[in-house]
């Protein structure tokens, strides 16, 4: 738990010091205007709360996949990995924290596509059911933060963390069901969407936005987590084995 | 008797570089150090230094050999090994440039399981001890490379390390900063600590360190007390001269210690590897009218040179 802390300490004051990793935040409002507005063109007034959700999970993985993605080679380059390494603390446990602080930022894009459903369209954010969106949104960022950790080790055997970052987002958006509902996808790719912890959240964000009581809350909800904690348990065994291959071929520090 | 603090025992390091040939680093190093002394690891750039330091804190697996800190396997054993080292790195990487100074450290006293309480109290006191307290809450982008290697130091000593290891911590260090490191060193020793000091600077090595152990191309040359080490390279005096004649230096030549005499540039290079020569072999220069005798000390690495030459590695 001291380890998580420290990484959710850190991480936090160093994007008080240099907010860069917080980008995807100014795009989350010009997705949100796209996407509300092809909803309006097409006459769908009832999706508008879906165009309002999907630019929040969309932003929510794109801060931590991009950040996570760097976050090892970055330590690394700056000869701060083995010194890490050389103390108690589990590796993965700092990793979550630092990016439980960055998910927990990037629920900002909530507010930033609240404000800019009423500003430009004057769409309110219809609140049926409250506290099932909060705990969604609360459940969705660990969720995220968990998976990260997992992509985080796989991304340390890459050379470019970059390239995998962006082309990793795209299918993860379709197979989330983030704005169009898996339901509505082909067949074939249901079972594969309901592996992943996003068709859950999405599903359960756009079903608080909406009358009819909500189904099968509790369980929902706890796969979201159960998805994420495993993710990041299997995150964690990664990061041992590639910090164990590093170890061995004297890789941890960058020349 | 007291478990040691280090034990080294026959490690060896290969790095395999991808489509180049394998790099020994380290070839059958054993060393032992006993609690509360200062040892030094001196040798030069690529000597392998580095490597065994890197083993110790348990960040590189040797290829062979076993190695204990405080009775703990560094391989085997990594969770009992790491909270009782400390290690500090030269160079001025390794710290959160946009943070300030107290909080990269109470960021690493937190990797040790401290509380925050203890986190911030510790902070401020290894804040004073390396005298960084009137900048501790600027950047430490704006530090120059000395205060970043105090602050190094103080990283390395934030977990309350019962083993530390210094790899180059003085460099980029004015002078003066670098002797009130030494003292702090002494005083850590004081206090119970282990020390390993990697070191190219013969003088640091020899100013605090209780034993040193030369190191050159993965191997152990030598482990001695710097005063041993020093009479040892100190029968390695060099005379440059000029203005002497040929059969002066055949007659230098023939004299007991001196080990080669080489004629460059009208003058001569006199080698003496045995104590006492060197007062003979001036005297003579000076009966013969030499007009510019220059007596030095060879370089760590040609000592490294005429031990390994003249004895093996048997030292």
């Amino acid at each position: 738990m001291r380890a998580f802390l420290a990484g959710f300490g850190i991480e936090m004051r160093l994007i008080r010091a240099a907010p860069d990793a917080l980008i995807p935040l100014v795009t989350t409002p010009l997705f949100a205007l796209i996407f509300l507005a092809i909803v309006r063109e097409s006459g769908r007034p009832d999706l508008q709360p879906d165009a309002l959700m999907a630019p929040v999970l969309m932003t929510l993985w794109w801060i931590a996949l991009q950040n996570a993605g760097n976050m090892i080679t970055g330590d690394r380059w700056q000869a701060l990995l083995e010194p890490l390494l050389a103390t108690p603390a589990s590796l993965a446990s700092v990793l979550l924290g630092r990016i439980v602080a960055l998910t927990c930022l990037g629920l900002v894009s909530f507010f930033e596509v609240w404000a800019i459903g009423e500003l430009v369209y004057g769409v309110a954010i219809p609140f049926e059911h409250p506290l099932p969106l909060v705990l969604t949104l609360l459940a969705t960022a660990l969720a995220t933060a968990g998976v990260s950790v997992a992509f985080a080790a796989v991304f340390v055997l890459t050379r470019n963390a970059y390239t995998f970052t962006n082309s990793l987002s795209y299918p993860l958006y379709l197979l989330g069901g983030v704005l169009v509902p898996v339901a509505i996808l082909p067949g074939w790719m249901q079972p594969v969407s309901s592996a992943i912890f996003m068709s859950w959240s999405a599903d359960l964000l756009r079903a608080s936005l909406k009358p009819p009581s909500i189904d099968d809350l509790w369980q929902r909800l706890g796969t979201v987590v159960l998805l994420g904690a495993i993710s990041f348990l299997i995150g964690r065994a990664i990061l041992f084995h590639v910090m164990q291959r590093m170890r061995a071929k004297g890789e941890l520090a960058a020349a | 008797m007291d478990t040691p603090a280090v034990e080294v025992e026959e490690i060896s390091r290969v790095f395999e570089p991808r489509k180049k040939p394998p790099v020994v680093a380290l070839e059958g190093v054993s060393l032992s150090i006993p609690t509360s002394e200062i040892h030094g690891l001196l040798g030069p750039n690529g000597a392998g230094k580095t490597t065994l330091v890197k083993i110790l804190s348990t960040v590189l697996l040797p290829t062979s050999g076993r190695a204990r800190v405080l009775g703990h396997d560094v391989v085997e054993e990594t969770r009992a090994v790491r909270p009782l080292i400390g290690i500090v790195f030269g160079g001025e990487r390794g710290l959160y440039w946009r943070l300030t100074g107290r909080q990269n450290l109470e960021y690493w006293g937190a990797l040790y399981k401290l509380s925050a309480r203890d986190t911030k109290a510790r902070t401020q006191r290894l804040i004073e001890r390396v005298g960084l307290a009137e900048r501790a809450d600027e950047r430490v982008e704006t530090y120059s490379r000395g205060m970043k290697q105090r602050l190094h130091l103080a990283r390395g000593l934030v977990g309350d390390a019962k083993v530390l290891f210094l790899d180059e911590p003085t460099t980029g260090m004015d002078p003066l900063a670098a002797r009130e490191f030494r003292t702090l060193i002494a005083e850590l020793r004081n206090e119970g600590r282990t020390i390993l000091l990697a070191t190219h600077d013969m003088v640091e090595a020899e100013t605090v360190c209780d034993r040193v152990t030369l190191i050159d191309r993965g191997r152990v040359v030598a482990t001695e007390s710097p005063r041993t080490l020093g009479q040892v390279i100190s029968r390695f005096q060099r005379i440059d001269v000029e203005g002497v004649d040929r059969p002066v230096l055949d007659e230098i030549r023939a004299l007991g210690g001196v080990s080669s005499v080489t004629e460059a540039d009208g003058g001569a290079r006199i080698e003496i590897d045995e104590e006492g020569a060197t007062s003979v072999v001036l005297g003579r220069l000076v009966d013969a009218g030499a007009t510019s005798v220059k007596t030095s000390l060879p370089s760590l690495e040609e000592v490294y040179v005429q031990l390994i030459g003249d004895r093996g590695l048997e030292i």
